[in-house]
């Protein structure tokens, strides 16, 4: 197996095949990976490279280049879908990533609800769909992940996010009709990624955390809609990646409900046990970010080849990678994964 | 148990069920009757609030119940301040925001209703907010108390600007601060000088009542 290609070790690891070693990778939308270290050296920057396909597959390739991340992942933030559905985005800056300026609507029940495909017919989503068919097709061997944002962040990004969070308890009928919309126009879009070369989907919902949500209604709307979307990707053959944050301790049996092929946790979850616990699904994590921006090189060489010993089957940052992280510093993980 | 009594427990209860039909006939009673709407406030909305922190911190209320419950104990307030013969004095006045590069708020949302309800005044300036814009308006507002939030480690240093440019102003002891969010700890705070460090929500108002 010396001769595997990074698409191929991603495939067998998300599917649970043998590999030669775990691969090691950084999806885009909230873990990014355009540094600052690399747009400064290459010049290819953001918050252009938000909007302009040429740019942004450019940047996706710096990033693959300089990093040893064994991937492209595209978009490099989580405010596509949001836009494209109304609410008004600030692109940032070259440090800053994209915000949600203001949230379209103040409430679930002011919601207004466009046709299934609205997403992809924006300027941005559309250079998203480009950009994953120039990778793509120019570079056969590497996976391109496409980063979708999930349900219960979408939705938050869309309704004001205390009024939504309040409603998810007390408007549950209007509250899921609008998560139920926000997946059908999610399912949409990652189709599109997936006809157009995405290799992967990446979900990441930074929103539905089990300290956010608790088990009840992590139960209720994380993991029904995360699996709504995850099945219609399965649909066409593609493998799905699911990135909860925080601490999710309490939402262990609510986990070993999701359907995607792994799961990606935060730093301080203990993946060798969670692996023992989540039956069939692979496991992806979980390099500590802050260790990532702030330790020294060989520090986090160290930490990297201790993870590799763990059977985490994907190796990653354990959550959003700040711009600031020095290049040499995520060089010193990719390597010591490949090292093996 | 004399009759108010029974019904400020009732509205500490409808507080904590995130009942607002109850709620608000429950105000609306104690208003009719006559009875003392500041203790209403006190024995009703910021006991029911408290004991809903508490809820929380044993992880059995999280962030919809926390939002469900505030917004009744918004409601009930309203209609019981209409029964006060003045405004109550507040037990002190808090400047608060997310700081200089950092937009997530909803935690520093939830404090600062949790610190409404506990009888703080409370002056939020919103997310994203620069060193000198804090400074401005404690000063102006005659603030005792600074409590700014981030929940990213990239902007943390931003804190401590605030701190410095307090010091550089010759101003630093004349507000108390409180530092939280996910990217602070007690040590953090202990490191750049700050007065206190909560957790969550009820830390925050234990601190405050202790300051």
């Amino acid at each position: 197996m010396t001769d595997i290609s990074p698409k191929e070790r991603l495939d067998r690891a998300l599917l649970g095949k043998p590999t030669d070693r775990a691969p090691v990778v950084c999806p885009g939308g909230m873990m990014n990976a355009a540094i600052v270290d690399v747009m400064n050296k290459t010049g290819h920057t953001l918050p252009e490279a938000h909007h302009d396909a040429d740019k942004m597959s450019d940047l996706a390739f710096d990033v693959y280049e300089n990093t040893g991340f064994e991937n492209f992942g595209i978009p490099f933030c989580m405010t596509v879908e949001a836009e494209a559905l109304g609410s008004a985005v600030d692109f940032g800056s070259l440090e800053c990533e994209p915000k949600i300026q203001k949230e379209i609507f103040p409430s679930v029940h002011d919601a207004v609800y466009l046709p299934i495909g609205a997403i992809e017919k924006t300027l941005r989503a559309g250079s998203v769909i480009q950009a994953i068919h120039m990778l793509s097709a120019k570079h056969l061997d590497v996976p391109v992940i496409g980063s979708l944002t999930g349900p219960i962040s979408a939705a938050a990004s869309l309704i004001d996010p205390m009024t939504f969070l309040k409603q998810l308890r007390r408007e549950k009928e209007t509250s899921h009709k609008v998560i139920d919309y926000v997946v059908n126009q999610l399912i949409s879009y990652a189709k599109l990624m997936a006809d157009n070369g995405a290799a992967v989907i990446s979900i990441a919902d930074p929103t539905a955390t089990g300290e956010i949500l608790g088990p009840k209604f992590f139960d209720e709307y994380a993991v029904c809609y995360l699996n709504k979307i995850t099945d219609a990707i399965h649909e066409i053959g593609v493998p799905v990646i699911i990135h909860i944050c925080g601490d999710v301790r309490m939402v262990k049996p609510q986990l070993q409900k999701l359907h995607g092929d792994v799961l990606s946790v935060d730093a301080f979850v203990e993946l060798k046990q969670l692996k023992t616990e989540l039956g069939e699904m692979r496991t992806m994590g979980n390099l500590s970010t802050y260790l990532l921006e702030f330790g020294k090189a060989d520090e986090i060489f160290n930490q990297a080849k201790h993870l590799t010993t763990k059977g985490i089957d994907v190796l990653a940052p354990a959550c959003g990678l700040s711009t600031s992280t020095p290049s040499e510093n995520i060089a010193a993980f990719t390597t010591a994964v490949k090292e093996g | 148990m004399s009759d108010a009594e029974r019904l400020f427990e009732s509205l500490a209860r409808a507080i904590i069920d995130a009942d607002e039909t109850a709620a608000v006939q429950l105000s609306e009673t104690i208003l009719a009757k006559g009875f003392d709407s500041a203790k209403a406030i006190e024995r009703g909305i910021s006991v029911g609030m408290e004991k809903v922190g508490d809820f929380f911190e044993k992880s059995e209320y999280f962030i919809p119940d926390l939002l469900d419950c505030a917004a009744v104990a918004e409601r009930a307030t309203a209609i019981l301040r209409k029964g006060l013969a003045k405004e109550p004095v507040s037990r002190g006045k808090i400047v608060m925001g997310t700081i200089f590069g950092d937009t997530h708020d909803i935690g520093k949302n939830i404090v600062a209703l949790f610190m409404e309800a506990a009888g703080y005044k409370v002056l939020d300036l919103g997310k994203d907010v620069s060193a000198r814009r804090f400074i401005d308006a404690a000063v102006q507002w005659k603030a005792d108390v600074l409590a700014i939030s981030t929940l990213m480690t990239t902007t943390r240093g931003n804190i401590q600007n605030v701190i410095e440019q307090l010091r550089l102003d010759g101003k630093r002891e004349s507000f108390l601060i409180l530092i939280g969010g996910r990217a602070v700890t007690r040590e953090f705070a202990q490191t750049i000088g700050a007065d206190g460090y909560a957790e969550n929500a009820a830390e925050t108002i234990r601190l405050l009542d202790k300051f």
